[in-house]
């Protein structure tokens, strides 16, 4: 026995959720050819088909671009600091891929490690994650490499699968996607087929140890002459979590803030005495990838990566994680000793 | 609208400590009365004035904001009022395109001996903003008359499928071509098209890398100026009619020896982008070789600006609604200087934090500030090959920014960048007769 809703039934309660005030962010078509994961006005907003997946990634409900951590004033010979209201209102992330559901616990491990980061718990207690399986994948997506797939169920809440015909599978997988959809949902006999997603692009150990092995080797600046040096990787990237911290204001006040920094940055190593221990785009491309599929795993036992392909796919100049792995695949070891 | 009896207009007045500076000194000494809602900030030359300070003074409350030098013949420095007058020329498009309201912006020449005319300048505006009332509008999503969303501009959909035309023709004389010039060794490195995207070939027997098609999408040229490519040696580039222009700015402003660069460009039938429809150099001009042949017919010159004309038919606070929805997704990557051929600089001024210039936050501020900022210091250095476009994540419209400076160099100064390598460059030179019709 499963459960399913009607895509029909499935607006009215996203159009229900935004009457009750709850933020809800789904795919949104924001330009013809530009489909990105925004707050929804209204459930005609709602993209949920069409598309292989949004040019963003849903990180920035749980971890804003920038967001505030608190205010201050200077008063005479003293500051006086004044606390930000912090997140309460409720989300809804509806329509999400499994590719991004399961960035969610993957940055729990960072975001509760040394330190338990207050505002990102918080919104993650607020948010519920209602995923959509894939049915498609193109040259940039490779879930399956990561150890995900089309219907990964890691860190989503609840989980709708395409039936046809206007409907939906239905998986509530944790108390809060119950919460949400019991009830709503029709008793059925129905259960959705899972497309098998891309083949497997590489081996994901293969590229650990690549990393582990090869820090100065010269695939890197053979391999990365291409990059340009932009963050749109590593900001449209579901585990990229890099942030720096900022004041903002003018000489009496002003606003401490977190903005989202990407290595591939020229200033994101840089030390104050101008040394840079990162001095070229081969080193900071390096670094992403060790990050990815050498240190997170090594510290947190989990790959920094779902593959869900937007770092290539938003990439001007067409490398990304697939680009560069790919090019590992082809070079034999001899070639890049 | 909003004349409530205690509305004062703030203005900010920036003006050259020569002149209008003087000028108002005179006014005090003379006893002339006028509204006290001028705050006077005073710079060595109206030339050294940053278009940021404009913005800023609105960004912290501003209602207009009053800008003024020395008149034409009179400058301290013999010409820093002529290069600030191209330069407001240019901006106040900018501004226009934007959606800030130009009746806010006010540009006079006044004298040291011209008590009077600051006088009745200042009073003239106090009264003006009074009849505007306050400046509501900056940045603001939800303005009068802000637009049904999304705007019908973007003209080029994703080409995901081949174009018409589009058999593979030149790919075969291309490699041909790299194979001869890296064999006898005239050239160290080919910059060209690989299957995912720019290839660096080194040897021969690697030119089969190179393609020929219609997602030959990159302006290949933003890569000569970086170091680990200077580093291979003389290199050959593949470029296309418009990706040549590029080489035209970048050698005006020193930044490349066109001899130690190879050329080869591609005669291009147009690559399905919104560029391409209003493109006028599908064969590369100036390149040492140039392979292929088309035949399209150049579009009107008035057709390039077409997709300004829905933007520019919004009111003003129309214009900076939709640009304060755009900005609100951009997250600040720096993808669009990143793949710009101009965006040359060694340490961009926003990354400049000592003190801060441009606020780094992805906030409205942040967002409208660097986006300001990337044009204008574009304007008439821009060839439009859209690539800032191409490459935003988010699907911002930024060639529409850098269409409207190149409407206003085109129209005021007859000058496109990167079509005639003997033409100076505007920004940096002036003329005697730039014409001033809104400088009072």
């Amino acid at each position: 026995v499963s459960a399913t809703i009607s895509q029909q039934a499935l607006r009215e309660l996203v159009t229900e959720w935004i009457r009750q005030g709850k933020c809800v962010a789904g795919p949104r078509q924001v330009k013809p050819g530009c489909v990105l994961y925004a707050p929804l006005e209204s459930s005609a907003q709602l993209a949920l088909a069409g598309f292989i997946r949004p040019a963003n990634s849903v990180k920035e409900f749980i971890f804003p671009k920038h967001e505030e951590l608190y205010r201050y004033r200077i008063t005479g010979n003293g500051i006086e600091l004044t606390e930000v209201q912090q997140p309460a209102g409720e989300q809804v992330l509806i329509a999400a891929r499994p590719c991004d559901a399961a960035s969610m616990p993957i940055l729990d491990h960072v975001f509760n490690w040394d330190y338990k980061d207050e505002l990102y718990n918080l919104r993650r207690q607020l948010t519920t994650v209602i995923t959509l399986t894939c049915t498609a994948h193109d040259d940039a997506c490779f879930c399956t490499s990561v150890g995900l797939g089309p219907a990964a169920e890691r860190g989503s809440d609840a989980m709708l699968l395409e039936l046809g015909d206007g409907e939906y599978e239905v998986r509530c997988l944790t108390e809060k996607g119950k919460a949400l959809l019991e009830g709503k949902l029709r008793a059925s006999e129905r259960v959705a087929s899972v497309s098998a997603g891309p083949g497997k692009r590489f081996d994901a150990e293969q590229v650990r140890a690549f990393v582990k092995e090869h820090f100065d080797s010269p695939f890197w600046p053979a391999q990365t002459l291409a990059c340009l040096g932009c963050g749109a990787c590593a900001y449209t990237c579901p585990t990229c979590h890099c942030f720096d911290i900022v004041d903002e204001g003018n000489i009496e006040s002003g606003v401490r803030a977190r903005d989202w920094d990407s290595c591939q940055f020229s200033m994101f190593t840089l030390h104050a005495s101008g040394h840079n221990p990162r001095p070229n785009q081969p080193s900071r491309q390096r670094q992403r990838i060790d990050h990815k599929f050498h240190v997170y795993p090594e510290k947190f036992g989990e790959i920094l990566c779902t593959g869900c392909g937007n770092c290539t796919r938003n990439c001007p100049v067409g490398m990304g994680v697939l680009g560069v792995v790919a090019a590992l695949g082809s070079s034999t070891p001899e070639s890049v000793k | 609208m909003s004349e409530s009896p205690e509305f004062e207009p703030k203005i900010v007045a920036f003006v050259c400590n020569w002149c209008t500076y003087m000028g108002a000194d005179l006014a005090g000494t003379t006893r002339l009365d006028y509204p006290p809602n001028v705050r006077i900030i005073r710079l060595p030359c109206t030339g050294r004035i940053d278009f940021n300070l404009i913005i800023k003074a609105f960004e912290i409350g501003a209602d207009s904001v009053l800008v003024s030098g020395c008149h034409p013949g009179d400058c301290h420095y013999t010409s820093g009022n002529y290069h600030a007058r191209r330069r407001w020329i240019l901006f106040r498009e900018l501004l226009q395109t934007l959606g800030f309201d130009l009746e806010r912006i006010g540009f006079t020449w006044i004298s040291a001996a011209e008590g009077h005319k600051w006088q009745q300048t200042v009073k003239e505006i106090t009264e003006k903003t009074r009849k505007l009332g306050p400046y509501k509008d900056l940045y603001q999503i939800s303005g009068s008359g802000a637009p049904p969303l999304p705007l019908p501009i973007w003209g080029g959909e994703s080409n995901t499928v081949p174009l018409p035309g589009w058999g593979g023709e030149g790919v075969g004389a291309l490699r041909e071509t790299c194979r001869r010039l890296l064999a006898e060794g005239s050239v160290k490195v080919v910059i060209g098209y690989g299957r995912r995207g720019p290839v660096f070939v080194t040897r021969p027997e690697d030119v089969e890398q190179l393609v020929w098609d219609n997602h030959c999408l990159a302006n290949l040229t933003v890569y000569l100026k970086r170091k680990e490519i200077r580093a291979l040696g003389r290199p050959a580039i593949v470029v296309k009619g418009c990706d040549e222009r590029a080489l035209v700015v970048l050698e005006k402003e020193s930044q490349i020896d066109r001899k130690e660069v190879h050329v080869i460009g591609m005669a291009c039938r147009g690559m399905g982008e919104a560029k391409c429809e209003t493109c006028d150099v599908h064969v590369p001009r100036f390149a040492d070789e140039v392979i292929g042949d088309a035949d399209k017919h150049p579009a009107e010159a008035g057709e390039r600006w077409k997709s300004l004309e829905v933007l520019l038919a919004l009111p003003p606070a129309g214009r900076m609604a939709y640009w304060a929805r755009e900005f609100e997704r951009c997250v600040k990557c720096y993808a669009c200087r990143q793949v710009c051929p101009m965006c040359y600089c060694e340490r961009c001024l926003v990354e400049k934090n000592r003190p801060t210039e441009i606020e780094p936050s992805a906030t409205a501020k942040g967002n409208f500030a660097w986006h300001i900022l990337r044009a204008f210091h574009l304007a008439s250095r821009c060839v439009g090959c859209d690539e800032c476009t191409r490459a935003c994540p988010a699907g911002i419209d930024l060639r529409l920014l850098n269409l409207s400076l190149a409407k206003a160099a085109e129209e005021h100064f007859a000058y496109r960048a990167g079509m005639d390598p003997k033409a100076e460059p505007l920004i940096g030179a002036y003329s005697l007769q730039d014409k001033e019709n809104f400088i009072r």
